[in-house]
């Protein structure tokens, strides 16, 4: 695999600052297309390590297919073709000799419905480890079952049933038990799209909590509607709008005082 | 397809404040009373700075003491804000020029509160000025307002003027939120700062010149003083403004942040 | 002022309007009888509709099962057999093997014939005549002889003894006795005689109605009383077990293919299409293509479970497939797109996801399928199953014959006890169907419960 320079590109339509110190993933004239309707227009941004980037925007922003090419879960869709440079530490995930199972194992995905596998809880957990052949015996197994469930704080509530099925979890702990299932294949990027979506505010707090402590170890990338969660857990935001990159900055400057228009009337709730 | 013109021809930078277009009526509404609220209150502060000026002026007693007594609607219309800006922080939680307005007013009211202890001041200084020399110095019954004693008095009335203007040029531009003014507002507290330091000398000076003055020349400084800092009060609106409209900190001498901004001034910073 | 004035009028017209007019509730209350009225008026019809259906369904069940159930009992009769050595012509005297061997060889049928003609002397003392003769063995089943001839072998000490054994009665015999209908009436093949016969030999308590039990032991024959399923279950068996052999996982690996792996392009279209067209092509197709292919190319034996089942299976793959790909359909994308965002690879999500969540669909769609495939014939008069065959196949290459096909064979017979037999048979078929469809219940909520 061949090292890539990331390249300085010219800004055009994105103001702000895309550029990030220490960038664990970094895209560069990123397009999208859905047959012959493109869906992402000319995005370039990095990804700041060990830190929180929010994507915001409204509905059919692109926001969440941009997430999606991250990890190449664009794949499956046969019609979709993406153009640009992507690149995790400087190598590009859209090489020919890259398997997208391997890249799936370093960038992981929750999901905006939690959606546990129909199995026990201990199994959800163990299925990435076991399928990545990460553990030699089942002693090792347990381990990263149980570090996974307490890193996802879901540990002490499950400890006495982990052979219940995983769906008969309440929403909040479902989707912990996503965030479980994701940290055991220790990933290095973990993509969020809308995980507390469909929680309650209690269990929300709970994921914003668990997504702050999750950024000292991985590098996270969130899509969300909520405006107050962007700013709540992100230190840097990236505002879509049909599918451009309008603004990028950090997160504190972003809510205070955005730079373009379109970025203020969205998050003020103003008519664009 | 307008909105793509906008991003297009890069003029979408946001130069000016809309507080109307917000999806919600009521937000607007809301902003829209806040602001109201916080105009009228401008004003308030502002006729109480010029009657307790004039009252002290004219030794006006009863000026004085009406300057005195509406005081109470001053801090009364302080609380009331507070108490809108919490309820709009608590319902709608503004981000971006909303949060900044509400900022901005919570921060303006305080200034404008204590514009008003200043201007009660200035009700009071005068009940007292005239009471001490009409009980003290039968001989001579204003001596100090018209006799040898006129220039202090006469150089508080061109601070008191300028004060005044500034203020009313302040609130005019917190009104169209304009930062041009505002910048310029700010610049030109330095002449306040060295009217105010003449001002203090000249009574220093007649302080030294005729003790038995020391105590209404002490009255004057204290006016002067409180003319002082009505003028930085002023200038903390200005900055107000300018935070408000731009989203940048001008205060503490940050001045050169702000630098900047497309239009340049006459000012240089 | 205008402007106001204006307003006022509007405002005027307004409340005019609404006292003219009715308000919203009333307006609801008037319409809601009508909508209450229609809702009940559907409800009716629906309800109509299920038990019309249902009532359908219990008519034809009972009258199947009424007229199955002489089926399920035979008259037995007693009679005094002679075992007279001479009469079997057999030499008594010889050693007990050389005596094995002659039983077995003996004129069981003679002696059967004196010994009735001894059980039934004429008044005056002569023999019977010619005619009589005949009628009178005429109203045992031809099956007599052999149950004579077990008894004697199993106990060969009756030899030279009088014993009484219990004997089939010919079909018509057993019709007459389970029908009672009038003797000697035309179209009858019983004469007034031997009516008198069976009367006597009722009220001598020799006659006795037993449980069918050759019914299900025995398979097809001429003779109705002797006639049986088993051959032909058997033969549904085997056949039913090459199908669900087959088309199983042929089905469930075409479905996964074209759901999970096969590119969306005209030709995955193309074959869809086709698919679907085969499942509604006409069965007996699929029988001629058999004959044609599987055994005139092929060489494979003709009336064959193998031949029988592979028929069937191009039958029911269609259905299986199409039900499997909806089954598979239904599993929610987002399990698929969890594993796949573990860095499952496509064969792992399909095979550890995707199949275990569209089993339960998949049972029901195979169950449709082989229980379509119980029921067919058509297909397998083509391919030689309608032949009768009167072993119980053993293997998916012996010769076979399915319940359908044996349901039609019996209802073209001119006997009149294979009617109830006919019916009988139905019956075991419709039990097939709903053992298979409970099993498929069972299976399903195992599934759905893991």
């Amino acid at each position: 695999m061949k090292n890539l320079d990331i390249k300085q590109v010219e800004l055009t339509e994105t103001v702000g600052n895309i550029y990030a110190d220490s960038a664990k993933m970094s895209i560069r004239n990123a397009d999208v297309y859905y047959g012959s309707k493109q869906a992402i227009h000319n995005v370039s941004l990095d990804l700041a390590k060990n830190q929180v980037t929010a994507l915001i925007g409204p509905s059919g922003c692109g926001k969440s297919t941009f997430l999606r090419c991250l990890n190449r879960m664009n794949d499956t869709i046969d019609i979709c073709n993406i153009t640009g440079e992507f690149t995790l530490d400087n190598q590009d995930i859209y090489a020919k000799n890259l398997d997208p199972v391997l890249l799936r194992a370093r960038v992981g995905m929750v999901f905006q419905k939690p959606n546990p596998f129909p199995k026990s809880i201990y199994d959800n957990v163990a299925y990435g480890a076991r399928i990545h052949g990460l553990t030699n015996n089942k002693a090792e197994l347990d381990e990263v079952v149980e570090t996974s469930l307490q890193k996802a704080g879901l540990f002490n509530e499950v400890k006495d049933r982990l052979k219940d099925p995983g769906t008969g979890l309440s929403g909040g702990q479902q989707q912990r038990l996503c965030i479980a299932r994701t940290i055991a294949v220790s990933p290095e990027i973990i993509l969020m799209d809308e995980p507390a979506s469909a929680l309650d505010p209690i269990a929300t707090a709970i994921i914003e909590e668990l997504i702050d402590e999750l950024k000292e170890k991985y590098t996270i990338a969130i899509v969300t509607h909520s405006m107050q969660q962007a700013a709540r857990v992100s230190q840097h935001t990236a505002y879509f709008h049909l599918g451009k990159l309008v603004e990028m900055g950090k997160t504190e400057d972003i809510f205070t005082h955005p730079k373009h228009k379109l970025t203020e009337n969205y998050i003020t709730g103003r008519f664009g | 397809m307008i909105t793509d013109k906008i991003i297009n021809n890069s003029s979408g930078f946001t130069t000016k404040l809309y507080l109307d277009k917000h999806i919600s009526r009521r937000f607007n509404e809301e902003l829209e009373q806040v602001r109201t609220l916080v105009m009228n209150m401008g004003a308030l502060v502002e006729q109480q700075v010029n009657d307790g000026l004039s009252a002290l002026l004219n030794a006006d007693l009863d000026l004085a003491q009406k300057v005195i007594d509406r005081d109470n609607d001053v801090n009364n219309m302080e609380l009331e804000i507070d108490e809108y800006c919490t309820k709009i922080l608590a319902r709608r939680q503004p981000a971006a020029s909303d949060l900044r307005l509400i900022v901005s007013v919570i921060k303006s009211i305080t200034d404008l509160e204590r514009m008003g202890d200043e201007a009660v001041k200035f009700g009071k200084n005068a009940i007292k000025l005239a009471k001490g020399n009409l009980s003290e110095n039968s001989c001579s019954e204003n001596s100090f307002a018209e006799t040898e004693g006129a220039r202090p008095l006469i150089e508080l009335k061109h601070l008191g003027n300028h004060v005044s203007k500034t203020l009313n040029r302040a609130l005019t531009a917190y009104a169209q939120m304009d930062v041009q003014q505002a910048l310029i507002i700010i610049k030109d507290d330095k002449i306040i700062d060295e009217e105010f330091d003449n001002n203090s000398r000249l009574l220093v000076t007649r302080m030294m010149e005729n003790p038995r003055e020391i105590k209404n020349a002490l009255r004057v400084t204290w006016c002067a003083r409180a003319l002082e800092r009505i003028g930085d009060h002023t200038t903390n609106l200005c900055e107000y403004i300018v935070y408000l409209v731009e989203g940048k900190d001008v205060r503490h001498g940050n001045m050169n942040r702000i630098k900047v901004t497309p239009p340049p001034l006459e000012i240089s910073v | 002022m205008i402007n106001l004035k204006d307003n006022s009028k509007i405002n005027k017209m307004s409340s005019t309007a609404r006292t003219t007019t009715l308000s919203t509730t009333e307006k609801v209350t008037l319409s809601l009888k009508k909508r209450h009225q229609k809702e009940r008026r559907f409800k009716n019809v629906g309800l109509f509709a299920v038990l019309f259906g249902f009532m359908l369904v219990v008519v034809l069940i009972s009258d199947i099962t009424a007229k199955a159930l002489p089926a399920f009992h035979q008259h037995w009769v007693k009679i005094d057999m002679d075992y007279k050595a001479n009469w079997l012509n057999i030499d008594g005297s010889s050693k007990q093997s050389i005596l094995a061997k002659q039983m077995k060889k003996a004129n069981y049928r003679s002696a059967l014939k004196k010994s009735l003609y001894l059980m039934f002397p004429t008044p005056s003392g002569k023999s019977l005549s010619r005619k009589d003769k005949r009628q009178l063995f005429k109203l045992f089943s031809s099956n007599a002889e052999f149950t004579l001839k077990d008894t004697l072998i199993t106990t060969p000490e009756h030899l030279n003894k009088q014993i009484s054994v219990w004997v089939r009665l010919d079909d018509d015999v057993d019709s007459y006795l389970k029908e009672g209908f009038a003797s000697g009436e035309a179209g009858l093949r019983l004469s007034k005689q031997q009516a008198q016969w069976i009367k006597q030999l009722a009220s001598a308590q020799r006659i006795e109605s037993r449980f069918n039990f050759s019914f299900f032991t025995a398979s097809d024959s001429r003779e109705p009383e002797l006639a049986g399923i088993r051959g032909a279950l058997t033969g549904t068996l085997l056949t039913l077990f090459v199908t669900l052999l087959l088309s199983f996982p042929l089905g469930v690996a075409g479905a996964l293919y074209l759901e999970e792996f096969a590119p969306k392009n005209r030709w995955t279209d193309f074959i869809e299409i086709n698919i679907n067209n085969l499942a509604a092509v006409p069965s007996i197709v699929f029988g001629l293509l058999g004959l044609a292919i599987i055994i005139n190319i092929f060489g494979l034996p003709r009336s064959a479970p193998l031949v029988g089942g592979i028929v069937l299976t191009l039958m029911t793959l269609p259905t299986i497939i199409i039900s499997s790909r909806a089954a598979i359909k239904a599993v929610p994308p987002s399990i698929r797109e969890a594993a796949l965002g573990l860095g499952a690879s496509k064969m792992q999500v399909t095979f550890s996801h995707v199949l275990p969540q569209a089993t339960p669909g998949i049972i029901t769609g195979a169950i449709i399928g082989i229980a379509q495939a119980l029921g067919e014939t058509a297909p397998l008069l083509m391919i030689g199953m309608v032949a009768f065959i009167v072993d119980v196949p053993t293997s998916i290459v012996d010769s076979a014959t399915v319940l359908p096909v044996q349901i039609f064979l019996w209802a073209d017979s001119p006997e009149r006890a294979f009617l109830a037999k006919t019916s009988a048979a139905i019956l075991v078929l419709l039990t097939l169907l709903l053992v298979i469809n409970l099993t498929a219940t069972v299976l399903r909520s195992k599934f759905e419960k893991k």
